[in-house]
């Protein structure tokens, strides 16, 4: 007899060797909480969203503001603040939209495609709040390096610091360091949001190639 | 009214639990993780089950449910312990139904069934179950030709290990 026959007689005769459940005991699962992936995409990928924002409300970053002022750059920021929360809601509208279109009763493959289109959105969305938040720090090295070195002093209470210092390179210097905090944060921020996009869609990512991989 | 569907959904679900329970054996190494992902196979198929209109028989309609569960939404607990000291009911083999060369034929073809990737046993899976071509490429979303192609190429490497 063929193997693959034996196998499949031997798998049918399996029926009866299966566990069996009360009604009652699937009754109870009926009421479980579900940790699918999918559930774990929709909490993760909100927390992405908001917690960014969650920063303003610190004190700290809100004080930020009378010194941007002061820098000149208020304008800019307010800017730079309005063009960040029309493109993330955008996004959010985005994420939310295809969210809803997943749906276990498609194909497997249709399935997968679904979810990871959904975690895509909010893999641009990170790449674009990574690129503002780069670009906001660039922006205030540059305006700091154009500007007037004495205003910058009293600016920043740096009297004391300044007295070594000729204003030019002290500009020099503080934009420099903008840019570094700036670049350092930003692959800080991305390596741990890329680490965690990476483990959430590793198993989905490997079973959606193979899949593709057939069609070819 | 919610009553009557949670007791047509229940009722139903435990005529077809076998359905679960293969997928379970076939995606799990333990007890643990066996009713874990059979609890969430549950929950995905009472979700989705307003939406089952009686087109298909429930038990085609469970296929599809659970392995898109077991491939794709499931994520392993972390609290399970990882024995593999359950001995699993797929590899309990009847002896007085089969000689010695069939009998260790089936235990080799049944490990390395546990050793496939997620599509290829899914694939597998509805192969056992008589499950035509044009179903398995529906319920994966490939078409039939890759389907067949795809699964005589699991046959041929089924068949070196059982006759190396």
């Amino acid at each position: 007899m063929d193997e693959l026959e034996l196998l499949k007689k031997d798998w049918q005769k399996k029926e009866g060797m299966m566990p069996k459940l009360s009604y009652d005991e699937i009754y109870s699962m009926i009421w479980k909480k579900s940790s699918s992936i999918v559930k774990w995409i929709f909490i993760i990928s909100i927390i992405e969203f908001i917690l960014p924002h969650l920063l303003y409300l610190l004190p700290s970053v809100r004080e930020d503001m009378g010194f941007y002022e002061q820098l000149g750059v208020k304008n800019l920021m307010i800017g730079i603040s309005v063009f960040n929360y029309i493109v993330v809601f955008y996004f959010i509208f985005q994420f939310y939209k295809r969210y809803r279109e997943i749906s276990v009763l498609e194909n497997a493959r249709d399935l997968m495609r679904r979810i990871i289109r959904t975690r895509r959105t909010v893999k641009h969305y990170i790449i674009f709040a990574l690129s503002l938040f780069l670009f906001s720090f660039l922006a205030i090295a540059s305006v700091i390096y154009f500007s007037d070195g004495e205003h910058l002093i009293t600016v920043l209470n740096l009297d004391d610091e300044a007295k070594d210092l000729s204003p030019g390179r002290l500009k020099a210097l503080i934009s420099f360091v903008f840019i570094i905090v700036g670049i350092l944060f930003t692959a800080l921020i991305g390596l741990i949001y890329f680490l965690i996009y990476g483990l959430l869609i590793r198993k989905l990512g490997r079973n959606y190639n193979e899949l593709k991989r057939l069609e070819i | 009214m919610k009553k009557d569907l949670e007791h047509k959904f229940v009722t139903e679900l435990e005529d077809n639990q076998n359905i679960v329970h293969k997928v379970c054996s076939l995606y799990t190494n333990n007890r643990d993780a066996h009713n874990d992902l059979f609890q969430e196979i549950t929950i995905q198929l009472w979700k989705a089950y307003p939406k089952f209109r009686g087109e298909s028989k429930f038990s085609t309609w469970m296929y599809r449910v659970a392995l898109n569960t077991a491939i794709t939404l499931y994520r392993k607990s972390k609290k399970q312990v990882r024995t593999q000291d359950y001995n699993d009911f797929i590899y309990k083999i009847k002896s007085d139904d089969y000689d010695e060369t069939q009998e260790q034929q089936l235990k080799l073809m049944y490990d390395a069934l546990k050793h496939l990737g997620d599509i290829d046993k899914a694939l597998v899976f509805l192969y056992l179950e008589d499950k035509d071509y044009g179903e398995i490429s529906d319920t994966l979303g490939i078409s039939e030709v890759n389907a067949r192609v795809k699964m005589n190429r699991i046959k041929k490497k089924l068949r070196t290990i059982v006759n190396p």
